[in-house]
């Protein structure tokens, strides 16, 4: 066995031990399960390269579809599987209440200026925030920088927000679409426009003899050979739904978020008070006081597997940074940070599990996240400042 | 089959009978206990889930704890929103209580089984709230609350459960189980004779802290209202979250002046904590009692009244 391989297995391993270990604690089945579920996510995402970056990329330049019909096939899943388990925790979702825990945030410009910016880190830094988290594992040189300025990034959003939040977010209406046309019209109109998205992109796809289909062995299939985006997909939406019912929605920026907030206030860089912001549903960053937390163990969960993933498939190449590399990381993560504190949440807690959950917020994110990611490139690529 | 056989088989047919007697009035002892006692504890409850006159209701402090997970056939109440007027600060006047117990199939011979997270604190806080719409000896907390149902491995479910609404009147509030800072202030001033049991953290008691850490509703001043002892909460409780028990309880308070010969008020910082303690003097040892919801938040922000302040804090103004 490869050395790569057997320290892969190993980290398997030794993951499995830790949630076993922390499953024996009393109180602690939420955490055994929060890192179990970061190490799906964790695999899921490296062995499907889903990544928002980069199936955009792939459509405007290359007009390739497929990736970004995995994350419409992660959307459509996780839609249906978040209606099911919301009818049974509230059966009638017309009244005020909102589902627990479920990431549905404050529509207005400030949501569209967050999205924007964090496209514009995404554009930058060449990846969002989890997707520099699984980059993290396959030794990318540009990931710990992005991670790091998404960390700064974060404090300068709790320096705005006070500002942002009396002057807009305030009086912004949080819109879950359930709540006005019920969970059969809302999975029905959120299906229609995932599927009015896809039907276009489907044409772009290659003829299906152009690809002839080539036999590979099981295990190879599942822990070498690239998955397609749209299995990657499915099991994302499938995790969102277990993670909700059983843990919270993904997210995987609360622990970034509250470490840096911690910080920052213990360094007294921070206003006495955040207006309103633990109010708010999505990825809470309100401070920790215990060392090991849910999103603490879904991050270290899911770095783990993508390194343990990237050993067994051959992709973890390290490489030493350029200046190149940390300057866009540190710029870019910087936007990011901003953007996912400003917006509640980034592209996996904000877009992915609030469209899920059936919050207008999570559109709104998407659109104004995919508007700045276009501009950004495109701008950057006329001033030879981005590939 | 001879005479002997036949009386050995008699004597041990009655030997296997002997403990199913024994089982028997152990059981009718603990049906009886379950009728009188303001406590069940988590054996009965999960042996009579499915009694068709019990329903039951969880309210916990940290959300979503229900959804992800409740005893079977509960139901959810809000403790911020389904028992307290949210504009005004009150308790849940007499239309909305009366809709939410019809909501929760409650009539007045209904037994209602409430428990909750952190030590029931907040289903003790429902069973005050119930006690002033007359449900009273028919509410009961479950001993141990969920920690001790989670810690006991007892089932779970996610579903919630269809209930027929009752028909429960709209019902006036009665006065008898709350103090108001006028009841207060005359103890303070020594004008009435009644004890006031702040169960609040000695530093909050002494005045060190004006509240605990990462509150936001402070008061002005700091300290506790004259005429008070103070016994933290949680010294009614075991380790399992179980209340301790009767003579334990006693020693607890008598220890303290408190031993039922005269009237108390409960008193905390929201008046949601020092309802446990409500609970346990009022329902578990019979002692006249009444909770003070305004507690530190009312009185230590009132203009003009007497305030023991041991540790000396002045507020943190400029």
């Amino acid at each position: 066995m490869p050395l790569r391989v057997a320290s892969a297995a190993l980290i398997g391993a030794s993951i499995l031990a830790a949630a076993l270990n922390l499953s024996g604690d009393p109180g602690s089945g939420r955490l055994a399960l929060s890192l179990t579920f970061g190490a799906l996510f964790g695999f899921v995402l490296q062995r499907s390269r889903f990544c928002f970056f980069c199936l955009w990329r792939d459509l405007i330049d290359r007009r390739d579809p497929r990736g970004a019909l995995g994350i419409l096939a992660a959307l459509a899943v996780g839609t249906v599987g978040y209606a099911v388990v919301l009818g049974a925790w509230l059966p009638d979702p017309s009244g005020v209440r909102l589902p627990p825990d479920a990431h549905i945030g404050p529509v207005g410009p400030i949501l569209a200026l967050a999205g924007a910016a964090f496209g514009a880190g995404m554009a930058i830094s060449g990846s969002c925030i989890g997707a520099h988290l699984y980059r993290l594992g396959e030794g990318s040189p540009t990931a710990p920088f992005a991670l790091v300025g998404t960390a700064l990034g974060f404090v300068l959003g709790f320096l705005t927000w006070n500002t942002l939040y009396l002057a807009s977010i305030s009086e912004a209406p949080v819109i879950w679409l359930p709540q006005h046309l019920g969970y059969a019209g809302s999975l029905v109109l959120t299906l229609a426009v995932l599927a009015a998205l896809a039907v276009p992109l489907l044409r772009w796809l290659p003829p299906a003899d152009a690809a002839p289909s080539r036999r590979v062995a099981p295990l190879l299939a599942v822990f070498v050979e690239r998955w397609p985006t749209w299995l990657g997909g499915l099991a994302v939406g499938a995790l969102g739904t277990l993670a909700y019912l059983r843990v919270g929605p993904l997210g995987v920026t609360a622990e970034i978020g509250g470490r840096a907030r911690q910080a920052a206030a213990g360094l007294d860089l921070l206003p006495t008070r955040l207006e309103g912001l633990d109010g708010f549903r999505g990825c809470a960053t309100a401070i920790r006081d215990a060392i090991l937390t849910p999103n603490g163990v879904f991050i270290a969960g899911l770095v783990a597997a993508s390194l343990a993933a990237a050993l067994a498939a051959g992709e973890f190449r390290p490489a030493l940074p350029t200046r190149g590399q940390a300057v866009r990381g540190l710029v870019g993560g910087l936007l990011l940070g901003w953007g996912a504190m400003t917006g509640l949440g980034c592209s996996v807690g904000t877009l992915l599990s609030g469209i899920m959950a059936g919050a207008a917020s999570g559109w709104v994110f998407g659109a104004a996240m995919f508007a700045g990611l276009t501009a950004t490139l495109l701008a950057g690529r006329r001033l030879k400042l981005l590939a | 089959m001879s005479f002997r056989t036949l009386l050995a088989a008699r004597i041990a047919l009655a030997a296997l009978a002997l403990p199913t007697i024994g089982h028997v009035a152990a059981h009718a002892a603990e049906q009886k206990q379950a009728q009188t006692s303001p406590l069940v504890s988590t054996e009965w409850l999960e042996a009579n889930l499915s009694s068709p006159k019990l329903r039951i209701v969880e309210v916990s402090v940290e959300p979503a704890v229900y959804e992800r997970g409740h005893i079977p056939n509960a139901q959810n109440v809000l403790w911020h929103t389904d028992l307290v007027e949210t504009v005004s600060r009150d308790i849940a006047g007499p239309d909305k209580f009366a809709a939410l117990i019809r909501r929760l199939g409650i009539d007045r011979d209904t037994t209602v089984i409430l428990y909750g997270d952190n030590n029931n604190w907040f289903a003790a806080w429902g069973a005050w709230v119930f006690a002033q719409y007359g449900l009273v000896d028919n509410v009961k907390l479950l001993d141990g609350g969920r920690k001790k149902w989670e810690a006991e491995k007892r089932q779970l479910n996610t579903r919630s459960p269809d209930v027929a609404a009752s028909a429960f009147p709209v019902t006036p509030v009665s006065t008898g189980q709350r103090a108001r800072l006028a009841d207060v202030l005359a103890v303070a001033r020594k004008e009435r004779d009644e004890t006031i049991l702040d169960i609040r953290s000695p530093d909050e008691f002494s005045g060190k802290l004006i509240a605990p850490a990462g509150v936001q509703e402070l008061a002005i001043r700091a300290g506790h209202i004259p005429g008070s002892v103070n016994v933290p909460w949680a010294k009614a409780v075991n380790p399992d979250g179980t209340l301790k028990s009767v003579p334990e309880l006693k020693k607890l308070y008598a220890d303290v002046g408190i031993d039922g010969s005269k009237p108390v008020i409960t008193s905390c910082r929201i008046g949601e904590r020092s309802s446990h303690s409500w609970f346990v003097l009022s329902r578990v040892l019979g002692y006249p009692v009444r909770n003070y919801d305004g507690s530190w938040t009312e009185y230590g922000n009132a203009v003009g009244v007497p305030v023991v302040n041991l540790a000396g804090t002045v507020w943190s103004g400029k």
